[in-house]
């Protein structure tokens, strides 16, 4: 086990909680990418954190690479589960911690030959008496190439790819879901992924 | 009443994100049992946050040459940013399934903790049930141990630790009696003979096989292994 920089007593600076982090204007930004989707927000959170997390993520990974996944990771997660923090429950620099903890853990894990489980979420929950959805895509680059290629599909279109890949809905729940008959469902799934493809292939290329 | 709980500095480095999952785990089991260690806990992790995202502590450890990082950094960090927020991509909850095991007829609930580990199959010695929790920590093996009424493990020592979370019934031992919701860390200086008047159901972690101290149980040493 490495020896972690953060470990060290910290008494005189626990006591008294510093005043170089601007904790109102963090939870803020936190907010408004929760309720709005805000970027530029977003972009002050990432500014704020990211180089932060790099350097601690440094310290644990020697690779280069898997500190920036670490940023990565954490980063996509805060934009991804904004909405799941609580201003009630703790401070954002916690929340954010949380999830910049969770992320290293499930690496290290993977990394250290162990197992790709993503314990982390169930060990130290991110939403109280929540679960999260397990993530059906590890490559976070492919998952956003992917997603704006399917953004690009007509709605009716999108609903059924969305249902079918992400919520690992049946065919015939989507029918149900979406109140539609099952021949369409199925119809719209294969005009879908043949345009998909189609889009994918060319970027492939 | 909860008596036993994990010492100061294993929780921090489970704040840290420093422990195998198999302890990591068995300190959020107990502390989700525990509301004195969910409160440290919560005032540890408030405390390292600040520190961790704190401009002038980092500086102190840091010796990378900060204008070579930053440059990495300005270049990876605008494209990291447009690829995030292009993603319209959001965590969707659910509430939370219940688990469960059976021993012996009865139905436990598993911790929450445990919900995405991979349980082994059922073995059975006399009155102990074990299922291993598949972690792949090589020398750590985790368990959950069944002990049914008037049942017990003959008494033994550790060649490293081992550590028990009691999640139901109780079960007592030279030092005393253990209940619901206790965190007992042994090491090899500790040798005991733990019993279950009324069956309980634990939650196990060692890093060595067990070995047995006493007369005819030493024939048992090849399957301290088995137990834990």
């Amino acid at each position: 086990m490495q020896t972690n920089l953060l470990s060290r007593p910290t008494s005189a600076k626990s006591t008294n909680m510093s005043d170089k982090i601007n904790h109102p204007q963090l939870c803020q930004w936190l907010e408004s990418v929760a309720i709005s989707r805000d970027k530029q927000a977003f972009t002050n959170l990432f500014q704020f954190f990211a180089p932060k997390i790099l350097r601690i993520a440094r310290g644990k990974f020697p690779n280069e690479a898997q500190a920036n996944e670490v940023v990565q990771d954490t980063m996509s997660n805060v934009w991804r589960k904004a909405h799941l923090y609580n201003q009630d429950k703790g401070a954002a620099t916690t929340w954010v911690y949380t999830v910049m903890r969770n992320v290293t853990f499930d690496m290290l894990r993977k990394i250290q030959g162990n197992k790709e489980d993503n314990l982390s979420d169930d060990i130290w929950p991110i939403a109280e008496s929540m679960s999260i959805e397990t993530e059906i895509f590890d490559d976070h680059l492919e998952h956003a190439n992917l997603l704006s290629v399917i953004e690009e599909l007509p709605q009716a279109q999108q609903d059924v790819v969305k249902g079918f890949y992400f919520r690992e809905m049946s065919q015939e729940q989507l029918a149900v879901h979406l109140n539609l008959p099952l021949g369409t469902v199925k119809s719209r799934l294969r005009l879908a992924l043949g345009k998909l493809k189609v889009q994918l292939g060319e970027q492939h290329d | 009443m909860i008596s036993h709980h994990p010492k100061f500095e294993l929780i921090q480095a489970f704040v840290n994100g420093d422990l195998p999952a198999s302890l990591s785990a068995g300190i959020a089991i107990h502390a989700d049992m525990c509301p004195v260690c969910q409160q440290t806990i919560a005032q540890f992790t408030e405390q390292v946050a600040e520190n961790s995202f704190e401009e002038e502590y980092l500086d102190r450890f840091i010796v990378d040459d900060n204008e070579a990082l930053d440059t990495i950094a300005s270049i990876d960090f605008d494209h990291m940013i447009n690829n995030i927020v292009e993603s319209s991509d959001i965590a969707v909850v659910v509430p939370k399934v219940e688990h469960t095991i059976s021993f012996n007829d009865k139905t436990y609930t598993i911790p929450a903790a445990l919900n995405s580990m991979e349980m082994g199959k059922h073995a059975h010695i006399g009155k102990l049930t074990r299922a291993r929790i598949q972690l792949n920590e090589n020398e750590i093996h985790t368990s959950l141990l069944h002990i049914q009424p008037g049942g017990g493990v003959p008494e033994h020592t550790h060649k490293g630790f081992e550590l028990t979370v009691l999640l139901a019934g109780s079960f007592h031992d030279e030092s005393g009696e253990y209940v619901k919701g206790d965190f007992i860390m042994l090491d090899s200086s500790h040798q005991h003979h733990p019993i279950s008047t009324n069956g309980c159901l634990c939650y196990t972690v060692a890093n060595d096989a067990l070995h047995f101290t006493q007369g005819i149980n030493k024939l048992l040493n090849p399957i301290g292994s088995f137990i834990y």
